[in-house]
């Protein structure tokens, strides 16, 4: 029933013939009227397809989390690289691991102090403070790790800090300018207990690591698609990330600014 | 070196990380079992990553996809139990900054697509999948191929029944239904 050229008209209409078998087949189909009608339902079937089949990309929430296994997968095969390293650095970082142990108690707690472990031994020399930041910014998107404190408060959020941060940062609501405060956490940044400060802008969550430190700051960047702001004020060191845009992320880096 | 096969990998076989949901929701529309094939095929490819020669990333990734979805299938039919619903869905982080409505929700999807969608998905497995690697992710022959396992020719004829199941699906729809806007 079917002409014997249908399989070659379709692989002519996919793009997947030369050029002289090309020129044949268009031969082929001035007199092949079965063979027009073919060609003209492959090419409804592909628009109706491409306008209609929906084109989601995997949610943020999934890269977030592949990110996150990649980095375990990596400091997992550092480990034991590392092994004798780690030994000696264990003891002086077991203040922060305890610290961090009890953050992290229930569910994910495990899984938080491998993710920690895995940040602190990782050398210097190969992690900048932008890597740093943005893995940190990736994981507190995950499912329940954004916010230890929920409060869109500053007099709730900032004193929450003294006891669980090394620094006591800005922290102001600009919910009339568009960002509003949702709450703080606790991170691990450079070596010492950094407060974030976790605002919401639109659909967006906007991490404001802080911390003390004196050195010279990275310039601004982006990073696997989220954008790092950095300034410094007096001995705190901040730096803001989000996929918002950049004019956005500015802004409020400008609010905080003024805030001092 | 971990760092550098990882900044490959980021380069290399990130870019498609959509492509390879996709095509996950495809073979497994189950909520949520398409993330848990995805994420099982970036580490099976992370690890296998110095395998990959050329610049055939993509059909490479996908076709690990597709053996993950293989495993787990296989997995669900020897454990053949009915799953609890999701209970945890409520509280994750997102629930919380999620303030605008879905904008995919079902009252927006327009009748066209749901209809396309319900005939995509009553297609059988391996017609559909060379449908959606041709003309979604626009892969050439020898791609889709490599995705699928099979041969050249198979990939032909398969693409041919499934495009004219399509097409006659939707005419059986359009007659059953006269006075529906077109």
């Amino acid at each position: 029933m079917q002409c014997a050229e249908s399989l070659r008209v379709q692989a002519h209409f996919d793009g997947q013939v030369d050029a002289l078998c090309a020129a044949e087949i268009e031969r082929h189909l001035e007199h092949c009227a079965e063979c027009r009608a073919l060609l003209q339902n492959l090419e409804e079937v592909r628009t109706r397809l491409r306008r209609d089949v929906s084109y989601e990309g995997a949610p943020p929430e999934l890269r977030s989390q592949i990110m996150c296994a990649l980095d375990l997968e990596v400091g997992a095969v550092r480990d034991i690289a590392a092994a004798p390293r780690r030994i000696a650095r264990g003891s002086a970082l077991g203040r922060g691991r305890v610290f961090w142990s009890a953050i992290g108690g229930g569910i994910g707690g495990a899984a938080l102090a491998a993710v920690v472990g895995a940040l602190l031994f990782i050398p210097r020399v190969d992690s900048p403070l932008s890597g740093e930041i943005v893995s940190a910014h990736v994981r507190s998107l995950m499912p329940s790790h954004l916010i230890d404190v929920v409060s869109a408060d500053k007099h709730t959020v900032k004193p929450w800090f003294a006891g669980h941060a090394d620094v006591s940062p800005v922290v102001a609501d600009f919910d009339s300018q568009g960002f509003k405060l949702i709450g703080g956490r606790a991170d691990y940044i450079d070596h010492q207990r950094s407060a974030v400060v976790v605002y919401q802008h639109g659909p967006h969550v906007i991490n404001l690591f802080s911390w003390v430190g004196t050195h010279r700051l990275p310039s601004n960047a982006t990073r696997n698609g989220y954008h790092l702001a950095f300034w410094s004020q007096g001995d705190v060191e901040y730096c803001a990330v989000s996929d918002t845009s950049w004019d956005e992320l500015l802004e409020l880096v400008r609010l905080l600014r003024e805030q001092a | 070196m971990m760092d550098d096969k990882r900044a490959r990998f980021e380069a290399q076989v990130l870019p498609h990380l959509d492509a390879a949901y996709r095509f996950a929701r495809w073979l497994c529309p189950a909520a949520g079992e398409a993330d848990d094939v995805v994420q099982d095929a970036i580490l099976r490819a992370f690890r296998g990553f110095d395998g990959l020669r050329g610049s055939e990333a993509k059909a490479w990734f996908l076709s690990i996809v597709r053996n993950c979805h293989l495993t787990a299938a296989k997995q669900q039919q020897r454990r053949a139990f009915v799953p609890l619903p999701e209970e945890s869905d409520a509280v994750d982080g997102h629930a919380m900054i999620a303030t605008t409505p879905n904008p995919e929700s079902d009252s927006i999807l327009s009748d066209q697509k749901q209809v396309l969608e319900r005939l995509m998905a009553s297609l059988p497995q391996e017609h559909r999948m060379v449908l959606i690697l041709r003309e979604i992710e626009e892969m050439d022959y020898a791609q889709i191929a490599a995705v699928t396992g099979v041969p050249i020719g198979t990939v032909m004829s398969r693409l041919a029944r499934s495009r004219a199941a399509l097409k006659s699906k939707w005419l059986k729809e359009v007659e059953g239904k006269p006075r529906a806007v077109r």
